[in-house]
């Protein structure tokens, strides 16, 4: 299996290739091209040893990681090697990470596609966290082996982590296992936090990896909302 | 008296460093990182800030005079307050604009910049931000009649949507309204139609601004009321 960036900067894709017998795993409706040996089914989260309701369940709680109820899965159907490409739907930069030496934990709506071989499992905010920060109250966990692709809105930074770092909530796309985060005041009193604009912030401790977006999409919708004709209804 | 000397040279020195700042991914997704030295203040437009050091103060900071910040907010289509940002020892510090776009940096050594409205990004303390009346002609200028005005010594940040042409006017310039970012005091400018009546109309330009003096004009190649005449008619209800 080989994942490699194709266009990189403002439109990232990611292009796939399979080898017979091997499978990728991508959100519902992110692929753009495929060859045409590749068998494209859908697949619903479930774990293997769970029936319909696990199925079920898990495609709720999908739902509520901004993520699709099911999943798209990829395999050549021949003997020959096979070639998926992917695209998010927004603009911005995909980056591709290996799973395996870490385990990644992937922001609401972040998770693009990861190979056959890595397990994925939504994981409860906690209301507090959830209900407070923008990235969604379930998120996307990868563990086992293989690649991992994710998007973002804008330029994606790899930040490590030792010590402390704070996030502007909505720039947040995912992190490694290890580290733990707090949702909270931007510093100083409260009364500061919210008149220097940025209100809550997560704030990261541990050691790890942080990969996050340059740009926040709410922030421009409320630039370009104003300019856009009210909703009906 | 040679560690008088020694400690002039020093401070001389000191003085002189700016900010270490790293601006990336223009044109399409400007962002800066900062590396903030010891006390060193930076001030940006509220909800900027997208990543920093956990030890970093966040604060907010009138800029000018209460009736100054606001007309600034009124007038300018900035905030009344700027989030600051500074520690005794110092971190590092990421902002990005709402809009994706061109990040550019000026360094002002007491002189000032025209910045349309809204385009005001972060500056350090020796900035003075002011919104000031373009006078009945900016009305036309597609960016509103007000203006901004960046005066003092220091950084100033501002941004773009699209990409930024820098552009060392002498003598006459023409650009169409709504793709002005910045431009120096000493430039002058007047709204006219491109040519006679119908060509005007007809052209799809309207207005446009004919600049004359000498001085340097920032332009984006991109405008935020145009792409959203455009995606209008593109949404569902």
């Amino acid at each position: 299996m080989n994942v490699k960036i194709d266009t990189e900067g403002a439109f990232g894709s990611a292009l796939v290739t399979l080898e017979a017998g091997e499978k990728f795993v991508s959100e519902a409706g992110a692929m753009y091209r495929a060859s045409p040996n590749m068998e494209i089914s859908v697949e619903s989260r479930k774990k293997k040893d769970e029936g319909m309701w696990g199925a079920l369940k898990s495609g709720i709680k999908a739902l509520f990681a901004g993520e699709s109820f099911f999943l798209s899965t990829y395999t050549p159907n021949d003997s020959q090697a096979g070639e998926v490409g992917l695209a998010p739907t927004h603009q911005g930069e995909v980056r591709s990470v290996k799973v395996g030496p870490e385990v990644w934990i992937c922001s609401g709506g972040s998770y693009l596609g990861s190979s056959g071989s890595v397990n994925l499992d939504t994981q409860y905010q906690g209301l507090s966290k959830g209900m407070f920060s923008k990235e969604g109250l379930v998120f996307v966990q990868a563990s086992g082996e293989g690649d991992l692709l994710v998007n973002g809105f804008g330029r994606i930074s790899s930040v490590d982590v030792s010590g402390g770092i704070t996030i502007d909530n909505g720039h947040l796309i995912a992190f490694t296992e290890g580290l733990e985060y707090t949702i909270s005041k931007a510093g100083g009193g409260w009364i500061s936090s919210m008149m220097s604009g940025e209100g809550l912030v997560m704030k990261f401790s541990g050691q790890g990896k942080v990969l996050v977006q340059s740009h926040d999409p709410s922030r421009l919708g409320g630039v370009l909302g104003p300019l856009l004709p009210p909703r009906e209804g | 008296m040679k560690k008088l000397l020694e400690y002039i040279l020093n401070r001389a020195k000191e003085l002189q460093i700016n900010m270490r700042f790293d601006i990336k991914g223009n044109p399409s997704y400007g962002e800066v990182d900062v590396d903030l030295g010891p006390n060193e203040i930076l001030l940006i437009e509220p909800g900027a800030m997208s990543r920093m050091s956990s030890n970093l103060n966040s604060s907010f900071q009138r800029q000018g005079g209460f009736f100054s910040a606001m007309f600034r907010k009124m007038f300018g289509g900035e905030n009344f307050f700027l989030g600051k940002y500074e520690h005794p020892d110092g971190g590092k510090l990421t902002f990005a604009p709402s809009i994706p776009g061109h990040v550019e940096h000026r360094q002002l050594t007491n002189n000032s910049l025209n910045i349309m409205a809204g385009g005001f990004l972060a500056c350090t303390p020796g900035v003075n931000i002011k919104a000031k009346f373009g006078g009945l002609k900016a009305l036309f200028s597609g960016e509103g009649a007000f203006l901004l005005e960046a005066s003092g010594s220091g950084d100033l940040f501002f941004n773009s949507f699209g990409g930024v042409v820098e552009k060392e006017i002498n003598g006459e310039f023409i650009v169409d309204t709504g793709h002005v970012v910045a431009f120096d005091p000493s430039l002058d400018y007047k709204i006219t139609g491109m040519g006679s009546f119908k060509s005007t109309m007809l052209s799809g330009e309207g207005m446009v601004m004919r600049f004359s003096g000498n001085g340097k004009l920032y332009l984006q190649t991109r405008n935020v009321s145009s792409i959203a005449s455009w995606l209008t008619p593109r949404l569902l209800g």
